[in-house]
C-alpha cells in the first residue's frame, strides 16, 4: 500500500473511532448523558487519539528506518565477494540495485549475482511495505480496542483528552526552540570546519577581509585574509545611516499619528506607511541600485565630492525607508501605552501638547523606544537583498558614507554562490559569518526585548 | 501692570509666543516626517509604474500564414505527434517573405526573420494543436514581434542612434515602419505575460509560473504555520506555567522574529534539503522555511489578540463550569480569531515578498513549466524579479518592473484584506 | 482540527521525502555565466521535444559541482555548468560519492570585456596597462626592480596615451570565475611583459603569481557583484568608470556601453571567435553518465546542445552572445558526446 493511501486509511479509521467511541459511551450510559463523566464527544476523541497516534507513530518511524534496515539486510545477504567491498564500491552497487529495481536499464546487463540481489531487494522491499501496512493497521485497531475497553460511564475521558491536547500545544511551542537549535547546528559544523583552517581570533579580530585566495589549485592566491571586522564596520555604517533616516522619521510620524492626528487621518496614513514595510526587499534593492545610488552620486559630484557608485549612503538611505514603518509601529505601541493620566497631569499644570510629549510622554516611553530602535538596528544588520543589489563587495574599513563598503549578509550570499571550490575556506567562511550574524542579532534582540518588557511592566 | 514685579501669569505670557511657536514647529516636524514617508512611497511606486506599465503591452505582427500540410512538412491526416513536430518556423518565415517579396538576399532574409519573435512558431503551434482543423487553411494571426522590435515601438530604442550600436539595422527599422503603415504591426494587451512561465525570450516570458510557485509555497506555509502558531500562542498565553522553560521559549520566539531571513535560508539548506533529503527548488521546502520564518510573527500577533480578550469572558465560562480547555476553545478562541487571522495574513505577505532564504535552497532556477504541485520545481515571484533583473536582454528591464507591480498588487491586496478584517472585527471591550 | 492538520502535514512531508525519488525532468545546476546559454537550450529543448523543460539553477560553479558530486540518484543533479574546468580535487570528491563517470562538454567561449559608457572616451588598452592600473603591487616608477604599492590614480599616469581620468573599474568579486579568468589572462598577460617579473617566474613561481594575480584593494577596483546589468547601468551614470563583464552583456547593451580594445583588438564577435582578442575563456558543462538513460531526455538535450542549430556559427546561442568553438573543435566535442567519452584531466 502506498504511504499516502495508508495514511488515508488511518485517517478514515480515526473518524470511525470517533463515531464508535461516542456511541460506546452513550450505550454505556444507556443514552442518558447526565450519567456520563464527560460529554460523549470526549469519548469519541479519546478513542480517536488512541486509534491514530500509535498508528501514525509506527508509520513515521517505519518510513524513517525501513530503508536502513532493508539495506543492511540486503548487504548481509549478498554473496561473499560482494560483501566486503570498499565503501565506495558498495555505494555504487547499491545505486545499481536501486536503479535496476525501479525498472531502469543500466549500460551493462546485470550479471547473475546482481540480478539475484535485485530480486532479493525487491522481495525485501515488498515485505517491508507489507509489514508496515499490517503493523500500522494492527496498531490502529489495537488502539481502538484498547479505548473501547476503557470506556465506561465513569471514565474521565475529558481530562485525558485535554491532557493530550495540552501536550500537543506544548510540543508546538517547542518548535521555536527547535528552530533556534536547528539554526545553530546548521551553521556550527561548517563553521568549525572553517575555524580549523582559519583561527578564531584571526577571524574575529582581523582587520582585513580579502578572500583573494586561489580558485584553482595551480594558482597561487594573492592575499587571503578573513578578518571579519571590516565587514562589521561596513554593516554598522550602513545600519547607522539607515537608523539616521528611520529613527527621526519613524518616531516623529508615530508621535504625530498617536498624539495629534485625527482618527480619519490616522486611519488613512497608518496603513499607507505600513505598505512601506510590506514592500519586498528585492524591490527596495532594485530601487536603491538604479535610482537612489546614481542620484546620490550626482548630488555628491554637484557638491564636488567623490562618491563611489555603491556608496554606503545610498544603501543606507533606502534601508532607512524600509525600517521607518517598523520604528513607527513599535513607537506607536509604546506611546499609546503611556497612561492618559500622565498627559492630563502635564496639561493640568499648563504645558502645551508638545511640551507634554517631550517632557512627559517620551521620557516615560524612552526604554520602549530605545528597544524599538535596537530591534530596528538588528533588522538593518540582517537585511540582505538591498545590500546585495546596492552595496559594494570590497571590504573597506571606513566610516565615510560616500565610500563603498560591504556587509556580512552580502558576503554570505557572494561566498555561497561563487565559482570557487565548495570546501574551501572561502565558502566555509559564509557559515562562520552566518553564525556570527546570528549571535550578534541575538544579543541585540535579547537586550532590546529586555528594555521593551521592563518598561511595559511599569504601567501595567 | 508693572512688568518688573509681574505675576506668574505675566511670566507665562512672556514665554507664550515662543512656546506656541515651538508647539507649531513640533507639529510641523511630525507632518514632515509623515510627508517624507509618503513621498518615498510615491516615488517608489511612480518609479516602478513608469518603468513597468509598458510591459503589459506587446508588439504583435499580423501574418497571413499558409498552414497547408505540404508547407508544414506533414502528411495528410497527421496525428498529434506529427502536428507537434511540424515546421511552424518555416511557415512563419514564409509569410514574412510574402510580405516583403523584394527581399532576396540570404543575409537580408535573415534580418527580416528577426522581426518576428523566436516564439512566434510556438504560438502558432499552440493554436494549431488546440485546433487541428486549421491545417490546410491560410489564416491571419497576430504573432509576437521580437523583443528588439518591441523595444523600438515602445520608444526604448533610440531611433536617432547610429545603426552600428542599435540592435536593429536601418533596413529593419524601415520594415517595421512599413508594417505599421499597413496596420500589420501594433501593440496589444500582453496576455502572455500573465499566462506563461519563465522564458529567455522576453516577449514570451510570463509570471504565471512564479505566481503558482508562490501560491504553493504560501499554501504550505499557511497549512503549517497557522495551526502551529495558534497552538503555541494558546499554550504560552493560557496554559504555560511560569518557569524557566517557558521563559526560554518566549525569549526564543521574540528573538526568532528578528533573526535575519538569510539565516533561515542556511537552516533550510542544512535541515530540509541535506538532512531530510527533500527536493531542491520545491515550493515544499520554501514553504517549510517560510513557516519557520513567519511562525514568530503569527505567535506574537495571536498572543496579543488572546490578551485582548477581557477576563470577564474567561471568568464567566469558568463560572458556569467549563474546564480550562473548554473555556479557551469555546469562548476565548472565537473572540481572538480575527486578530490571529490578521497576524497570519501579515505573516503570509511577508513570506510572499521574501527572497533571501530562497537563494539558499535552490529556488533561483529557470523553470519554464508551470508547477503542478508542491514538489515540482518552481520559483517564486520575488525570485523571478531577482532573476530578470540580471538578464542581459533589454526588454527584461520593463518586465522586471511589471513583475514588481504584480507582486505589489498581491501584497497590497493582502494587507488591505488584513486591515479590513481588523476594522470589521475590531471590538472595544 | 489543529492536531490532525499538523499530523497530516508532518506525515505528508515524510511521504514526500520517500517519494522524492521520481523525477522526470533534467536537473541542471552551476555557473551563473553559463546559465544564460544553458537556459536558452533548455527552453528550446522543452518546447520542441516531448520531454519536460529542464530545470536550470544558478548556483555558481563551485556550488554546482558540490551538488553534482554529492552522489548518483534522483535527488542529485544530472548536469552542472561551470565557467572553469573541474578541479582534480573535485573529481576525487565526485568519485568518492560514486560519481566516477563524467562527460565533459565544452560549450564555447566567453569574451571578457572592459567597457565604458558610450558617451565617454574610447579606451585602447594594452595588457600591461591593465596590469599596472589594477595590480596591488607594481614595479616602482623609478625603473628599479622593486615592487611598490600601486601609486597610479589616473589612466594617464599608467600610459600617457590613455585619457586623463581616474582609474575606476567595476568588476566581479574574488569568488567569481570571471574574475579568476580576467586576472589570469589580462593581468598576468600584462605582468609577463615586464621582463624582470617574467624572469621571477622561474625562480619563485608562487611569488610571481602573487604579484601578477593580486588585485588592488584601495578602491580603484570596485567589486561590483555578479549582476552585470547593474554594472552596465552604473557605467551609464558614471562616465569615468570601466566595467568588466562577459561579451553577451556588451552585445546586448551596445547602445549603452562600448568595449575597450585590448592590445588593439576590439571586443567583437569575430575577433573573439578567431582568438585575436586576448581575454576569453572556455565554458563547460559536466554530465553524470550514470543518469543517462535513467532521467529521460539527457541524450536528446546533449544532442540539442551540440547541434549546429544551437552552437553553430549562426546558432541561436551566438545570438545570445556565446562565442562558438571552431568547426573542428565543435565536431570533436560532438563526437565525444556521441561516444560518451569519460572525462580525463
Amino acid at each position: 500500500m502506498s504511504l499516502s493511501f495508508l495514511f488515508l486509511t488511518v485517517a478514515l479509521l480515526a473518524v470511525f473511532a470517533y463515531v464508535f467511541g461516542r456511541k460506546q459511551a452513550l450505550s454505556a450510559a444507556n443514552n442518558d448523558i447526565v450519567q456520563l463523566h464527560s460529554l460523549p464527544g470526549y469519548y469519541g476523541f479519546y478513542s480517536l487519539l488512541w486509534c491514530a497516534i500509535p498508528a501514525l507513530a509506527v508509520l513515521i518511524l517505519w518510513s524513517i528506518f525501513a530503508d536502513d534496515v532493508v539495506t543492511s539486510l540486503l548487504i548481509s545477504d549478498l554473496p561473499a565477494h560482494l560483501q566486503n567491498l570498499p565503501p565506495l564500491e558498495t555505494q555504487r552497487l547499491l545505486t545499481d540495485i536501486h536503479l535496476l529495481a525501479q525498472g531502469h536499464q543500466l549500460a551493462q546487463a546485470p550479471d547473475a549475482d546482481l540480478s539475484a540481489a535485485v530480486a532479493h531487494y525487491q522481495r525485501l522491499e515488498s515485505t517491508s511495505s507489507m509489514a508496515q501496512t499490517v503493523m500500522v493497521l494492527l496498531f490502529a485497531i489495537a488502539g481502538l480496542l484498547w479505548a473501547k475497553k476503557h470506556i465506561h460511564k465513569n471514565y474521565p475521558a475529558r481530562n485525558n483528552v485535554e491532557r493530550v491536547i495540552q501536550i500537543i500545544l506544548f510540543l508546538s511551542s517547542g518548535i521555536a526552540v527547535l528552530t533556534t537549535l536547528g539554526i545553530v547546528l546548521s551553521v556550527l559544523f561548517e563553521s568549525i570546519h572553517f575555524f580549523q583552517k582559519v583561527p578564531v581570533n584571526e577571524f574575529l579580530l582581523g582587520t582585513k577581509w580579502s578572500p583573494q585566495t586561489a580558485i584553482r589549485s595551480d594558482q597561487v592566491g594573492g592575499s587571503g585574509s578573513f578578518g571579519a571586522i571590516p565587514l562589521f564596520v561596513g554593516t554598522l555604517l550602513i545600519s547607522f545611516i539607515a537608523m539616521l533616516v528611520a529613527a527621526p522619521v519613524g518616531l516623529m510620524s508615530a508621535i504625530y499619528l498617536s498624539e495629534y492626528a485625527s482618527n480619519k487621518v490616522r486611519s488613512i496614513v497608518k496603513p499607507l506607511l505600513e505598505i512601506l514595510a510590506g514592500i519586498p526587499t528585492v524591490v527596495y534593492g532594485f530601487f536603491a541600485a538604479l535610482t537612489v545610488a546614481p542620484w546620490v552620486r550626482q548630488m555628491g559630484e554637484g557638491l564636488g565630492l567623490d562618491v563611489a557608485s555603491e556608496s554606503a549612503l545610498a544603501a543606507g538611505l533606502v534601508m532607512g525607508i524600509m525600517i521607518i514603518p517598523f520604528i513607527s509601529s513599535i513607537s506607536d505601541d509604546v506611546l499609546t501605552a503611556v497612561p492618559q493620566a500622565m498627559r492630563d497631569g502635564s496639561a493640568g499644570v499648563g504645558a502645551t501638547q508638545s511640551e507634554t510629549i517631550r517632557n512627559v510622554v517620551i521620557p516615560a516611553a524612552l526604554p520602549g523606544i530605545v528597544g524599538g530602535l535596537l530591534l530596528g538596528t538588528s533588522r538593518a544588520i540582517g537585511e540582505t537583498m538591498i545590500v546585495v543589489m546596492a552595496a559594494g563587495l570590497a571590504a573597506n574599513m571606513t566610516v565615510n558614507p560616500l565610500e563603498a563598503v560591504t556587509t556580512v549578509t552580502v558576503q554570505i550570499v557572494t561566498l555561497l554562490t561563487g565559482d570557487q571550490e565548495f570546501d574551501s575556506a572561502k565558502t566555509l567562511a559564509a557559515f562562520a559569518l552566518g553564525l556570527l550574524l546570528f549571535i550578534t542579532t541575538l544579543i541585540l534582540n535579547v537586550f532590546a526585548l529586555y528594555m521593551v518588557r521592563k518598561y511595559r511592566e511599569q504601567y501595567d | 501692570m508693572n512688568k518688573k514685579t509681574g505675576t506668574t501669569l505675566d511670566k507665562v505670557q512672556v514665554g507664550l509666543k515662543k512656546r506656541y511657536a515651538a508647539e507649531r514647529r513640533f507639529q510641523w516636524y511630525g507632518k514632515t516626517a509623515i510627508a517624507i514617508g509618503l513621498a518615498f512611497l510615491l516615488i517608489l511606486f511612480g518609479n516602478v509604474l513608469s518603468n513597468g506599465l509598458s510591459a503589459f503591452f506587446q508588439t504583435r505582427i499580423l501574418l497571413d500564414v499558409n498552414l497547408s500540410a505540404e508547407k508544414l512538412g506533414i502528411g495528410e491526416n497527421p496525428d498529434r505527434k506529427a502536428l507537434s513536430k511540424a515546421d511552424y518556423n518555416g511557415v512563419v518565415k514564409a509569410s514574412l517573405r510574402e510580405l516583403f517579396p523584394e527581399v532576396k538576399k540570404r543575409r537580408a532574409k535573415r534580418d527580416l526573420y528577426k522581426i518576428a519573435s523566436n516564439g512566434a512558431a510556438y504560438q502558432l503551434r499552440q493554436q494549431v494543436m488546440a485546433n487541428p482543423e486549421l491545417v490546410g487553411q491560410t489564416i491571419s494571426v497576430w504573432l509576437s514581434a521580437s523583443d528588439d522590435v518591441d523595444m523600438l515601438t515602445k520608444g526604448y530604442t533610440n531611433r536617432e542612434q547610429i545603426a552600428a550600436v542599435r540592435r536593429l539595422s536601418d533596413q529593419q527599422v524601415i520594415w517595421v515602419d512599413q508594417l505599421i503603415d499597413k496596420d500589420r504591426l501594433e501593440r496589444q494587451i500582453n496576455h502572455d505575460f500573465f499566462d506563461n512561465g519563465d522564458s529567455r525570450e522576453p516577449e514570451l516570458a510570463g509570471v504565471w509560473g512564479a505566481v503558482m510557485g508562490s501560491f504553493y509555497m504560501l499554501m504550505v506555509t499557511l497549512v503549517l504555520s497557522f495551526p502551529i502558531g495558534i497552538a503555541t500562542a494558546i499554550y504560552l498565553e493560557e496554559f504555560a506555567p511560569k518557569n524557566r522553560l517557558t521563559d526560554i521559549i518566549e525569549v526564543n520566539i521574540n528573538n526568532l522574529a528578528a533573526v535575519p531571513s538569510i539565516v533561515f535560508g542556511l537552516l533550510g539548506l542544512a535541515v530540509f534539503i541535506n538532512f531530510f533529503g527533500l527536493p531542491r527548488s520545491a515550493p515544499l521546502v520554501g514553504g517549510l522555511v517560510m513557516t519557520l520564518m513567519t511562525l514568530p510573527t503569527i505567535i506574537i500577533a495571536a498572543r496579543a489578540s488572546l490578551q485582548a480578550v477581557p477576563p470577564s469572558i474567561r471568568e464567566a465560562a469558568i463560572g458556569v463550569g467549563a474546564s480550562h480547555l473548554q473555556m479557551v476553545w469555546h469562548h476565548v478562541l472565537p473572540l481572538a480569531l480575527p486578530g490571529m487571522l490578521t497576524g497570519t495574513i501579515i505573516g503570509m505577505s511577508r513570506a510572499l515578498g521574501e527572497t533571501a532564504p530562497l537563494l539558499m535552497i535552490g529556488m533561483v532556477a529557470f523553470v519554464v513549466d508551470i508547477p503542478q504541485g508542491i514538489t515540482e520545481p518552481a520559483t517564486a515571484l520575488p525570485v523571478q524579479i531577482y532573476l530578470w533583473a540580471d538578464s542581459p536582454e533589454r526588454a527584461f528591464v520593463e518586465r522586471t518592473s511589471a513583475a514588481i507591480l504584480v507582486l505589489l498588487a498581491f501584497l497590497i491586496s493582502m494587507n488591505t484584506f488584513a486591515v479590513v478584517l481588523r476594522r470589521y472585527f475590531e471590538r472595544r471591550w | 482540527m489543529n492536531k490532525s492538520v499538523l499530523l497530516a502535514a508532518v506525515v505528508g512531508c515524510l511521504a514526500v521525502s520517500a517519494h522524492a525519488a521520481e523525477r522526470d525532468y533534467i536537473s541542471i545546476v552551476g555557473s551563473s555565466t553559463v546559465y544564460p546559454f544553458s537556459t536558452v537550450v533548455a527552453e528550446q529543448f522543452g518546447k520542441t521535444s516531448d520531454f519536460k523543460t529542464p530545470k536550470v539553477e544558478s548556483t555558481g560553479s563551485g556550488g554546482g559541482l558540490k551538488l553534482f558530486c554529492s552522489g548518483v540518484g534522483m535527488q542529485h543533479p544530472d548536469i552542472t555548468n561551470a565557467s572553469r574546468r573541474i578541479k582534480a580535487s573535485e573529481v576525487k570528491t565526485c568519485a568518492e560519492n560514486g560519481v566516477d563517470k563524467i562527460l565533459e562538454v565544452k560549450v564555447g567561449y566567453d569574451g571578457i570585456t572592459m567597457a565604458n559608457a558610450t558617451g565617454a572616451v574610447a579606451f585602447n588598452l594594452e595588457l600591461k596597462d591593465i596590469y599596472l592600473a589594477l595590480a596591488k603591487e607594481v614595479p616602482a616608477t623609478d625603473g628599479s626592480e622593486t615592487l611598490v604599492e600601486n601609486p597610479y590614480k589616473t589612466w594617464k599616469q599608467v600610459n600617457p596615451s590613455l585619457p586623463d581620468s581616474k582609474i575606476e573599474v567595476l568588476g566581479p568579486p574574488p569568488t567569481s570565475g570571471t574574475r579568476d579568468a580576467f586576472v589570469e589572462l589580462a593581468m598576468e598577460g600584462g605582468c609577463k611583459t615586464i621582463p624582470w617579473i617574467k624572469a621571477m617566474k622561474k625562480k619563485d613561481k608562487s611569488h610571481y603569481k602573487a604579484v601578477c594575480h593580486t588585485v588592488r584593494e584601495d578602491g580603484a577596483y570596485v567589486e561590483a557583484g555578479e549582476n552585470d546589468n547593474l554594472i552596465v547601468q552604473k557605467l551609464n551614470v558614471n562616465p569615468n568608470a570601466l566595467g568588466i563583464f562577459g561579451f553577451s552583456f556588451l552585445d546586448q547593451n551596445n547602445d549603452k556601453v562600448k568595449g575597450a580594445s585590448i592590445g588593439g583588438v576590439p571586443p567583437e564577435f569575430e575577433s573573439i571567435a578567431d582568438g585575436k582578442y586576448p581575454v576569453s575563456r572556455s565554458l563547460y558543462f559536466y554530465v553524470k553518465k550514470a543518469h543517462i538513460g535513467i532521467i529521460p531526455g539527457i541524450e536528446e538535450y546533449l544532442a540539442e546542445f551540440s547541434s549546429d542549430k544551437a552552437v553553430g556559427d549562426e546558432g541561436y546561442l551566438t545570438e545570445k552572445g556565446l562565442i562558438p568553438m571552431p568547426a573542428a573543435e565543435r565536431k570533436q566535442f560532438a563526437d565525444d558526446i556521441k561516444n560518451l567519452k569519460d572525462l580525463s584531466l
